[in-house]
This record gives C-alpha cells, sequence and structure tokens, in this order.
C-alpha cells in the first residue's frame, strides 16, 4: 500500500454454493485493502478462488458474508440496478479473451460504458476516440474486433475500461492469450497507466511473471489470501 | 445521471444493428407476424365489407319496408277454422289509419294463365295490387301508367317488362292498348314496367318483370276466395320500424277478431343479417387471430435463439454497468420492433389482399379501422407478449457465467 486512502476495502469475505447437500466454500474469510493508485496482482492457481474474488471485487457476484466497500461505501445493500450503476462508474474490465463485441467498431465498444450512463453519442465518440488514441489505438477506430491482432484488441479493451474513469481498472488474466512480446506490451501499457495517471489497477492471474511486475502481490490458495514479500528477484 | 432518452436511442440502434446483423432470421420473425397481421386486416376487413355490401342491397330497397302477412302461427286453432284472413277495406286503409304508416299495399295473388293473340305467356303472374304498390316497391313505370285506384273494378292491367317484351315479340307495335286474356277475361293494357332487378334480400318475391298488374279491387271480385297474400308498406319516416309493427298488428287485431298478422321489416332484417355476419366477421378475425399468435410464438423462438446466442454479449454488457432492466430493456424493444415492422408489412399486404378480393367480387373496397387498430394493436401487444419471457430470461442470466462462457 502506498498510504493512500482504500478504493477498495474487503471484510472477512467469504463465498460459498450449494451443491446438492454439499457445501462448497470457494472464499473462506478474505480481508484485503487498495488504495488509490496501487498496482495491485492476486495470484493464484486455477480453482484457487481468484476468479470468484474478482467478480466480487468488480460488484458482478455478491459475498456470502462479509462486508465490501468501494470508494467508501457498503455495495451490499444497493439492489441491482445502483449495483450496475456503481459498476458503471467504478469498475474498468479487462478480460483475458479482450471480450469486445463483435458487430462493433473498436470506437463503438469503447464508448459502450458511457451509454449506460447516458452520456450523449457524439460525446461518448469524442470520449472514446481520445482514450484510444491514448492507448495506441488512435489509427484503428473504425476496426471491428476481427479486423484486430490480439494485442491490439487488448487495447481496445483497456480503452473501453477507462474510458469511464472508473475508480479501479480490474484485469483478469490480461496477458493470458497473448505471445510473449504481445503480453509483455500489454503489461507496459497498464503499468505506465498506472504510474503516469495513478490508475489503481488489480490484476488477477496465475502467471508469477506477470505477478512479479506489479508493485504489490498477494497470493491466493484454497480461498484464502496471503500477502507475499516484495519480489525476491526484483523482476519488475 | 442517466438520462432516459439517450439510453432508449442507444437502445434502439443497438436493437436495430443487431436485428440487422442477424438479417435472415429477423426476416423470418417479420415474415411469421405479416402473415398474421395481414391475414387478421384481410379477413376483419373483408367481413366487414361484405357486411356492407348486404346492407347497400337492404337499403335499396329501403330500411322503412315492412311486410305484413296473415300468421297462422300467432292464430288461435278456433280462428284458423272460422278462416279469419285480413279485410280488403282493411288493408286499403292501414296507411290512412296509423300515423305510423306512410304508406300499405296490400296484393292477391291470383292463379291463372296469361294469354295474348291466343298464346299463353310463358310465366305471367297476376298480381292484384293497389296504386300503392308501385311506390312503395319502386316500380318504374316505363309507358302509360301503373293500375290507379280509380279503376276500381275495371279491367286495366299494367304489365312487367319480360310481358312486355313478350307482346311485341308477338307484333305489338305498342303495349299500352293491347289486350291480354287473364282468367278468362279480357283485359285493356294501360301501361308498362321499366325492367327490374329481382332484389332477393326482400322478404318476399316482388316478380315484377314477369307479373301482370291489375287493381285489387277486380282481382278481388274475380276470386273472392284468394286472401290478400301481402301488405308492403313504409315506416313513416322519423318512427321506429317496432312502433309502427306494433301499431300494424293492434290495427288488424282491433279490425278482425281473431286475426294475428306477422309483420316483417326490412330494419330487422338487416339487424338480423349484421348480427349474423358480425359473428362470420368475429370468426374470421378469429382465424386471422390464431395466423398471429402462430408469428407472436414465432418471434418468442427467435428472441429465445438470440439470447442464447448472445449470451457473451449479455455478460459483457452487465459488466460494463448494464442492469437487468437494461438487459430486458433492450431485448424487449428488438422483439418489439419486430413485430412492429412485421405488423407495418402485414398491413400493406393485408389492404393489398382485401383489394384483390374486392376486384374479384367487385365489392367496394374499404379498410375497417377496427382491423387496422386491431392488427397493428395486437402485433405490438404479442411482440411485448412474446418478447417478454426470453428479455427476462436475458435479464435473469448470470452475467459471470456469461462471461466464462
Amino acid at each position: 500500500m502506498k498510504g493512500g486512502i482504500a478504493v477498495l476495502g474487503l471484510v472477512d469475505i467469504t463465498k460459498s454454493y450449494k451443491l446438492g447437500t454439499l457445501n462448497i466454500e470457494v472464499l473462506r474469510g478474505i480481508s484485503l485493502e487498495v488504495a488509490k493508485g496501487d498496482l495491485l496482482s492476486i495470484m493464484g492457481p486455477s480453482g484457487s478462488g481468484k476468479s470468484t474474488l474478482m467478480y466480487i471485487i468488480g460488484l458482478l457476484g455478491r459475498p456470502t458474508t462479509g462486508s465490501y466497500f468501494l470508494n467508501g461505501h457498503d455495495v451490499r445493500s444497493m439492489n441491482d440496478r445502483e449495483l450496475s450503476a456503481y459498476r458503471n462508474a467504478n469498475i474498468g474490465f479487462v478480460f483475458q479473451s479482450f471480450h469486445l463485441l463483435g458487430h462493433l467498431t473498436a470506437l463503438e465498444n469503447v464508448a459502450v460504458p458511457l451509454a449506460y450512463r447516458g452520456v450523449g453519442r457524439g460525446e461518448a465518440r469524442r470520449r472514446a476516440r481520445a482514450i484510444l488514441e491514448k492507448v495506441g489505438m488512435g489509427e484503428r477506430t473504425g476496426h471491428k474486433p476481427g479486423q484486430l491482432s490480439g494485442g491490439q484488441k487488448q487495447r481496445v479493451a483497456i480503452a473501453r475500461a477507462l474510458v469511464g474513469q472508473p475508480s479501479v481498472l480490474l484485469a483478469d488474466e490480461p496477458t493470458g492469450a497473448l505471445d510473449t512480446n504481445t503480453a509483455d506490451e500489454v503489461m507496459r501499457l497498464m503499468i505506465q497507466l498506472n504510474q503516469e495517471e495513478q490508475i489503481t489497477t488489480v490484476i488477477i492471474t496465475h502467471d508469477p511473471s506477470v505477478a512479479r511486475r506489479c508493485a504489490r502481490q498477494v497470493r491466493i490458495s484454497d480461498g484464502l489470501l496471503h500477502d507475499v514479500a516484495r519480489p525476491q528477484d526484483g523482476g519488475s | 445521471m442517466r438520462q432516459l432518452s439517450t439510453l432508449l436511442a442507444a437502445n434502439l440502434r443497438e436493437a436495430l444493428r443487431s436485428l440487422y446483423g442477424a438479417r435472415l432470421r429477423t426476416l423470418l420473425g417479420l415474415i411469421g407476424i405479416m402473415i398474421g397481421v395481414a391475414s387478421v386486416i384481410a379477413m376483419i376487413s373483408t367481413g366487414e365489407i361484405a357486411t356492407a355490401q348486404s346492407r347497400k342491397q337492404f337499403e335499396a330497397l329501403g330500411t322503412d319496408l315492412l311486410v305484413v302477412r296473415k300468421s297462422d302461427d300467432l292464430m288461435t286453432a278456433a280462428a284458423r277454422r272460422r278462416g279469419v284472413a285480413i279485410g280488403l277495406d282493411d288493408a286499403l286503409e292501414v296507411a290512412a289509419a296509423l300515423p305510423s304508416v306512410a304508406a300499405a299495399a296490400p296484393r292477391i295473388q291470383l292463379r291463372g294463365g296469361v294469354v295474348y293473340r291466343s298464346k299463353r305467356v310463358d310465366s305471367g303472374a297476376i298480381q292484384g295490387v293497389a296504386a300503392s304498390f308501385a311506390g312503395v316497391n319502386k316500380l318504374q313505370v316505363a309507358e302509360g301508367r301503373f293500375v290507379s285506384d280509380l279503376d276500381v273494378d275495371r279491367h286495366y292491367c299494367t304489365v312487367g317488362a319480360d310481358i312486355a317484351n313478350a307482346m311485341r315479340r308477338r307484333g305489338a307495335e305498342a303495349v299500352v292498348g293491347e289486350f291480354l286474356e287473364i282468367d278468362r277475361r279480357l283485359f285493356t293494357v294501360v301501361g308498362a314496367l321499366e325492367s327490374m332487378r329481382e332484389n332477393y334480400a326482400l322478404p318476399f318475391q316482388l316478380a315484377a318483370n314477369e307479373s301482370v298488374f291489375v287493381p285489387i279491387t277486380t282481382a278481388h271480385r274475380i276470386s273472392p276466395s284468394d286472401e290478400i297474400g301481402l301488405i308492403a308498406a313504409r315506416v313513416q319516416a322519423g318512427v321506429h320500424y317496432t312502433v309502427a309493427v306494433r301499431d300494424v298488428q293492434t290495427y288488424f287485431r282491433q279490425r278482425t277478431p281473431g286475426l294475428e298478422v306477422e309483420v316483417t321489416s326490412a330494419e330487422q332484417l338487416i339487424e338480423q343479417m349484421e348480427s349474423q355476419l358480425g359473428l362470420m366477421t368475429l370468426l374470421l378475425g378469429a382465424v386471422g387471430s390464431i395466423s398471429l399468435i402462430v408469428g407472436g410464438i414465432g418471434i418468442m423462438n427467435i428472441m429465445l435463439i438470440s439470447v442464447a446466442e448472445r449470451r457473451e454479449e449479455i455478460g459483457i454488457r452487465r459488466a460494463l454497468g448494464a442492469s437487468r432492466g437494461d438487459i430486458q430493456r433492450q431485448f424487449l424493444i428488438e422483439a418489439t420492433i419486430l413485430t412492429l415492422g412485421g405488423g407495418t408489412a402485414g398491413l400493406v399486404f393485408g389492404m393489398g389482399a382485401t383489394y384483390a378480393i374486392c376486384q374479384y367480387t367487385e365489392w367496394d373496397f374499404f379498410i375497417s379501422p377496427v382491423s387496422v387498430i386491431a392488427g397493428i394493436g395486437v402485433s405490438t401487444v404479442i411482440g411485448v407478449f412474446f418478447g417478454f419471457q426470453p428479455a427476462y430470461q436475458a435479464a435473469r442470466l448470470d452475467p459471470i457465467a456469461a462471461l466464462q462462457g
């Protein structure tokens, strides 16, 4: 933590599913604080509960017990409409498989979050174009995802995540579908945005080489979080 | 702040784009609804046009027409045995006695043949009528005059167009002044009628073209045993037909103890006809509605497939801040656009089909506003109704599962 105010605050979060008579505990008491401007990685093997944790942080899933404060607001009491608006305002998702809408151009894809908060079409396109330029995609605003490379798609996805100026950029294996060079470029872009624009970033990954490049790292296994000491090999 | 109008505009754009994206499916859905709406509009309109056409036929003979007949069914057995009948004088005085009746024309049908220049005229029917019969039944005189009430007991007659033609074929230069042998008595022809189409809506057979009309008094004198078969009458303007019907029945009851008459009014016949045709229109509409419902189920099917195919999109939109309501609205708008589009196309096709039917049957073409409202209204309702379940399903989709594919 850099000692700033907490953007995210998770207190003793648990998540369990009922599978017939079986009660499966995926998260078993997770507490975590993320401050403004943090670059945090949550690393864990598949099945560790890291995806479940990401969806709870991203306001798409609700915890079974525990408290979650986002920008100081307790999000548990919000209904779907409030939660959706809050998600729209505060969370920017980046996914492993990009999840761009195939029938829309890069520009239109980036403008989608703004439509859900009632920004007019012209204004939304203007802002989308500006952020696409920032991630180096200014030349390809009219391309559809099918006409873009993996790295380009992820740049568009990052632009879409950031266009609404969210509190947190939440990336789920952002380099998982990319080759080494492209993955490196995308990581550099995210680190650069974090350092230059103070964008709070949480990266969920199973890849130690990605995790190592983050200033702060935690590890998740069997539904519990473990702090990781500063990287021993200094690999950023 | 989220402005609903901006969001709706965005939703609308999105809906059109995704409908365009799945062109073939959209087209099939449109066709389904189009056929439904077209059949509702064509069926209801055709039903209403048929009704209007029948009404026109009735109106040609006048909605104020009344037909009075002796009713054996309403009379007691004793009265029937006594041979109670409508009296000639009573029949001639109906209009004068009742303010609710504008005109009345009794008719006696005589048996026997019509002979001209020693040869029988085919299908010559003999009708003993009052002078008012021509006016009440809208008979047009072509030459000469119609038999008059002043012709009391005289052997004068007016002939129908077919009889006049038959006489001309046998060498008559002017029909008026010729002699006809009716029931072995010689009659002077005083006039001939214009040819007239038989109106089958009429509750009795007029057969004006094939008939020879003689003064009713003459007919009664020739054949005292022949009863007055019917009285054709007209209701006074501004009087409801039920009033006239009641008056006529009371009048004959009072004049001849034991006599009961049955009065058929054109208005009543029209009402019966309209309720029957109305039922037919309703049935036609119901048949059309079935195809509309089938079309609606088609829309539902298409929307369900669409939801299943777009799970990822739904998950993405939810992640980007769409609420369940936003997702539901998006799919509902798509379903509504489909049905409204299909409805509009169906409107055009339904009108076209109705026009074609009217061309074929030579009916007057018009489009029933009810059918248009029903077609478009019902298709929109169907869009929302059948679109609701898929939209609800889309809104309830777990975004996490949708994103994980």
